[in-house]
């Protein structure tokens, strides 16, 4: 047994040590390289979004790397995982900031993470550039050195609000689901708020525990109150759900809705097969958005993964963008420039015009247009706003029995 | 009216799903008198095999159920042969350490899952998944209802199983009274190793058949776990006609909770029902009804 | 010597963040600190009166949301959370002791994984107090991380202090007895059912005051961090397991396992695979290095079941064991 524990144990111990002596060896190049430190869910249950946008940050840099890099000097991304709890993430931010001294992180995803992680850049005072994490209060602290490039959760609805108006102005009674998460609880409150606003009556909104097997209860009740328009704020599997059984139950609002979550991903059409057929949602980007560059990303990601990406793995490719384009910027590679240089960002990216401004109680914010789309055929088309729809939008939804 | 009758048939439909996966907790629990947080992740795993052959071979999931149970019979014989049983003769001051290896063997369970097919969801689309017939103005979905005669078959059958046949007969005796079922000559060893396997296809059947109706991914385990022992504390521990009971039972409080109080609630429901039944009638429905 | 191993351990503990500076190390021992916390307050209900706790996670997000509540609804500092946190833990465990108690075995087990679901329920549902899952959010009072520590580290030590203090008492010995044969100790006339609601509250107030700790040190919490089955409570079992059922130092091998064991998976064994990655270019072995990465949990579940086979009472419990592991392997090769 000694001798077996010995074969063992002898390799492991020279392991970590070549492993060590790996990581000292490397320094020697770190003069011409700049290090970006970027944190991401990579294991757990959030892990298929992490990854999606950890390969977004990875092609961007070889671009950016391949053109030449950042003053003369490649950018070296360090990627710690998550796990997509808080305590960890501040273990990761933490380990970037004091072990890997970078300039600048980014990344975080949800909103939990992206908290602990911020507050950990703001007091080290490294800039931070959120890119998915939408709770509203992430840029309500007046923190400096934390920016946000997406919208907050509260703005997600703003183009199907002017679609009620123009459009679906027969559109009066309303009836809002919701999964118990963060996003589905301030989104339909958000929501709620604007119907009020919109003159149309809420006459239902409940919130559900992701995970359900049976939403049929629920929507038969939905059922006998007869709205004329259904908002699910559901992600991917859940909406599924709710749509195979809207279709079962033959549940005839005149429009379907969807909330930005699980709506316009191509596990939903997968599963929930032609239920999803006419089905609205708001988005914040699609491949059609009338953004340079946005199909470009679409078609190139898809050639070299081999799999379809969507707005969150836009959100880190524009992200990588603005944080290379800060540090070319920057007058010196220090946290303090640039941040600086951050706060004067004016580009244009994959994800739209990046710029960071104050507004209401927000600071540092990025402000943008979302979309509505409209599963079509099978296919997701931008329908609204007008001006950069790619199909005409279908208003409105024909009754279940009545297709085909 | 509707809404009433439309309820009621969704919780009695989902009911006698939920009465496959008691089942087999409900035999575990009752031989054991262990409680196994491992239930909901072997159904996992009998989903991810019934996956794995719709999407590499074509195989419809009411076949793979003739895959899927003998694989989960053997994964759960091997987990109680090699994991549980040894407990036996640890000595340890750790109370429930049977429990708590199921908690760990969950665990791996759940990761391996992950390792091979990662976090994505998957699904499994059949012609018949969103199928449904209409008696008035009441939708049922056909997939549910082949689901619940299954269920209702295979319960009937354990039934038969557990008071005709020798392994069955043995298994009873243990669940009543294990030093006496000892001293009579049941190689309780043996009939630990059998009642785990077979609770554990029985799951494997209620994962197989759920697949088409639902979808996938490595942390779907943990739920089901919570339902299944919610379902056997109500139907009593050993009892399979008590495990139909819970499961209907469960089904109907959820679905009437979801329509009446709120969709939120459902889950809470069933856990207030517990706790409600574990105080005051402990035993559950087994001891009404004496079967 | 071994008499004095918990002075040196606590003196290391004392000068360790002014020796090492890093922020990352000190986070890392933070964490350490706050599940010693933790698992020493679980280990009291099995490891001395026999029960097994599936529901930590309620009286840590009871006191979590105890110090959230004095911030966003009365404005005041999270820090009071320190001094109510566990005894509004108390406030929940009390009722539900009362209850469950009657309960045995596996279906106490089962009843507090039911009570852990429902307060994760309440939690998430009632928006109007908990904000629902927008969680709560408070300032992180210290820049510095060396106040958190020997916050964290008091409490650990006072903890430690306190456990070993009930179990040296009276309490200690009814505990045991009850652990050892609950009926026996019902006819020697001990109050059994007083004595586990006296270990319970004492479970419950130190969970309380760790999660506490935990918002104050976090800043943000929601139901599914601190109410968490899987995150907190079934972590708080494992800690326990690993470290030793029963003993007073369990609790602390356990949480430094545990973090240790995570952070080494998480980052690929410190870095070494996508040193080595990068260094051969090989394609293989970045899927190696991501494999590894994904493993901590599996590799976690894989100690637990090793350990509950092989050392059921925890490395602390079985130290002689593991200690003369060797012989006795050699031992029990000879004899089967």
């Amino acid at each position: 047994m000694q001798k077996y524990f010995r074969k063992l144990f002898v390799p492991a111990v020279a392991f970590t040590m070549a492993g060590l002596l790996f990581s000292c060896g490397k320094k020697a190049d770190e003069g011409n390289k700049i290090k970006v430190g970027i944190v991401l869910p990579l294991t757990g249950k959030l892990a298929k979004f992490g990854e999606i946008e950890k390969k977004s940050f990875l092609m961007a840099v070889d671009e950016i790397n391949a053109a030449g890099g950042v003053k003369g000097k490649k950018i070296d991304l360090i990627i710690e995982d998550t796990t997509g709890k808080p305590d960890v993430g501040r273990s990761a931010i933490e380990k970037l900031i004091t072990q890997d001294k970078v300039v600048i992180v980014g990344g975080g995803y949800s909103s939990s993470v992206t908290w602990a992680t911020i507050a950990v850049a703001q007091k080290q005072r490294v800039p931070f550039l959120v890119n998915t994490g939408s709770a509203d209060k992430i840029t309500e602290q007046g923190w400096e050195y934390i920016f946000r490039l997406n919208p907050p959760v509260s703005e997600y609805p703003s183009a199907l609000a002017s679609f009620l108006k123009t459009v679906a102005k027969d559109v009066k009674r309303v009836a809002i689901l919701h999964e118990n998460s963060l996003f589905g609880q301030s989104g339909s409150k958000k929501f709620e708020k604007q119907c009020k606003k919109l003159g149309l009556n809420v006459i239902l909104k409940e919130g559900y525990e992701s995970g359900a097997v049976d939403f049929k209860p629920l929507l038969v009740k939905v059922k006998s109150k007869n709205p004329d328009m259904i908002y699910m704020i559901s992600y991917v599997m859940d909406a599924s759900l709710l749509m195979r059984q809207s279709k079962e139950l033959n549940l005839n609002p005149k429009l379907f809705v969807g909330g930005a979550a699980g709506f316009t991903l191509p596990e939903f059409q997968k599963n929930a097969g032609d239920a999803t057929e006419y089905v609205f949602s708001a988005t914040l980007w699609t491949p059609s958005v009338p953004y340079a560059g946005a199909k470009e990303y679409y078609d190139k990601f898809m050639k070299k993964y081999n799999s379809p990406t969507e707005y969150h793995g836009a959100e880190a490719y524009a992200a990588m963008y603005v944080i290379a384009d800060a540090l070319k910027r920057a007058k010196a590679l220090t946290p303090k420039d640039v941040r600086d240089s951050l706060a004067a960002t004016n580009l244009k990216t994959v994800f739209g015009p990046v710029k960071f401004i104050s507004y209401g109680k927000k600071t540092q914010q990025n402000k943008l247009p979302t979309f509505l789309v409209q599963w079509q055929k099978g296919k997701l088309e931008t329908v609204w706003p007008k001006e950069v729809s790619t199909k005409p939008y279908q208003y409105p939804t024909p009754s279940w029995n009545k297709r085909k | 009216m509707d809404v009433f009758l439309q309820t009621l048939v969704a919780g009695i439909l989902k009911g006698g799903l939920y009465s496959l996966i008691g089942i087999g907790m409900s035999l575990i629990m009752g031989v054991m008198g262990i409680i196994n947080l491992a239930h909901g992740q072997l159904m996992m795993v009998a989903m991810y095999i019934t996956f794995a052959l719709h999407h590499f071979l074509g195989i419809d999931p009411y076949i793979s159920l003739f895959i899927a149970m003998p694989a989960l019979f053997l994964l759960g014989a091997l987990i109680q042969k090699y994991t549980l049983n040894p407990l036996l003769e640890v000595e340890s001051i750790l109370p429930e350490n049977q429990v708590l290896m199921t908690v760990g063997i969950g665990m791996v369970l759940t990761e391996i899952a992950r390792f091979i097919f990662s976090s994505d969801y998957k699904s499994v689309k059949t012609s018949y998944s969103n199928a449904t017939f209409f008696i008035g103005e009441i939708s049922f979905s056909i997939a549910l209802v082949i689901a619940f005669f299954i269920a209702v078959g295979f319960t009937l059958l354990m039934f038969w199983f557990l008071l005709k046949t020798d392994i069955g007969r043995s298994i009873r005796a243990t669940a009543q009274d294990k030093d006496a079922a000892l001293l009579m000559g049941v190689n309780s060893k043996r009939i630990t190793t059998i009642t785990f396997g077979l609770g554990s296809a029985l799951v494997a059947a209620a994962g197989t058949l759920l697949i088409p109706i639902y979808y996938l991914f490595p942390d779907i385990g943990g739920p089901f776990t919570r339902k299944a022992f919610v379902i056997t504390i109500l139907g009593g521990l050993g009892s399979t006609v008590g495990a139909i009971f819970g499961g209907v039972t469960l089904g109907l409080a959820e679905s009437f909770g979801a329509t009446y109080i709120g969709m939120a609630y459902d889950d809470m429901i069933g856990l207030i029902i517990f706790i409600l039944v574990l105080l005051f009638l402990p035993g559950g429905f087994k001891r009404l009804t004496k079967v | 010597m071994k008499k004095y191993t918990p002075y040196i351990l606590l003196f290391v503990l004392i000068i360790f963040p002014l020796v090492v500076r890093n922020s990352y190390y000190q986070h890392l021992m933070i964490l350490v600190l706050i599940w010693v916390v933790i698992g020493s307050g679980w280990n009291i209900i099995p490891g001395y009166t026999g029960q097994v706790s599936f529901g930590d996670a309620a009286f840590f997000g009871t006191g979590a949301y105890t110090a959230g509540l004095f911030a966003s609804k009365l404005g005041m500092s999270a820090w009071w959370g320190m001094a109510f946190g566990g005894f509004a833990a108390m406030a929940i465990a009390f009722p539900f002791g009362w209850i469950c108690f009657r309960l045995r075995g596996a279906y106490f087990a089962l009843a507090s994984l039911a009570l852990n679901e429902v307060c994760r329920h309440v939690a998430t549902v009632w928006e109007s107090l908990t904000n629902g899952m927008v969680g709560i959010l408070v300032m992180p009072t210290f820049v510095s991380k060396i106040p958190y520590y020997y916050v964290a580290l008091s409490l650990a030590v006072f903890s430690i202090i306190f456990i070993q203090s009930v179990m040296k008492s009276r309490w200690g010995y009814y505990f045991l007895s009850i652990r050892e044969d609950q009926d026996a100790a019902e006819s020697l006339g001990i109050d059994t059912h007083y004595y586990k609601m006296i270990s319970l509250n004492i479970a419950a107030f130190l969970t309380g005051i760790t999660g506490s700790l935990f918002m104050n040190y976090m800043g943000f919490i929601d139901p599914e961090v601190v109410f968490s089955l899987h995150d907190i409570s079934i972590m708080a079992i494992l800690v326990g397991i690993v470290g030793g059922v029963g003993t007073i130092y369990g609790p602390v091998v356990g949480a430094f396992v545990m973090v240790a064991v995570h952070e080494f998976f998480r980052t690929g064994f410190l870095g070494f695979f996508k040193t080595l990655a990068s260094v051969t270019g090989s394609d293989f072995v970045n899927t190696v290095a991501k494999y590894v990465s994904q493993a901590h949990v599996l590799g976690f579940g894989i100690l637990v079941v090793l350990v509950i086979l092989y050392l059921p009472n925890g490395i602390v419990g079985d130290w002689d064991k593991i200690i003369g592991i060797f012989t006795r392997f050699k031992r029990k090769g000879e004899s089967s």
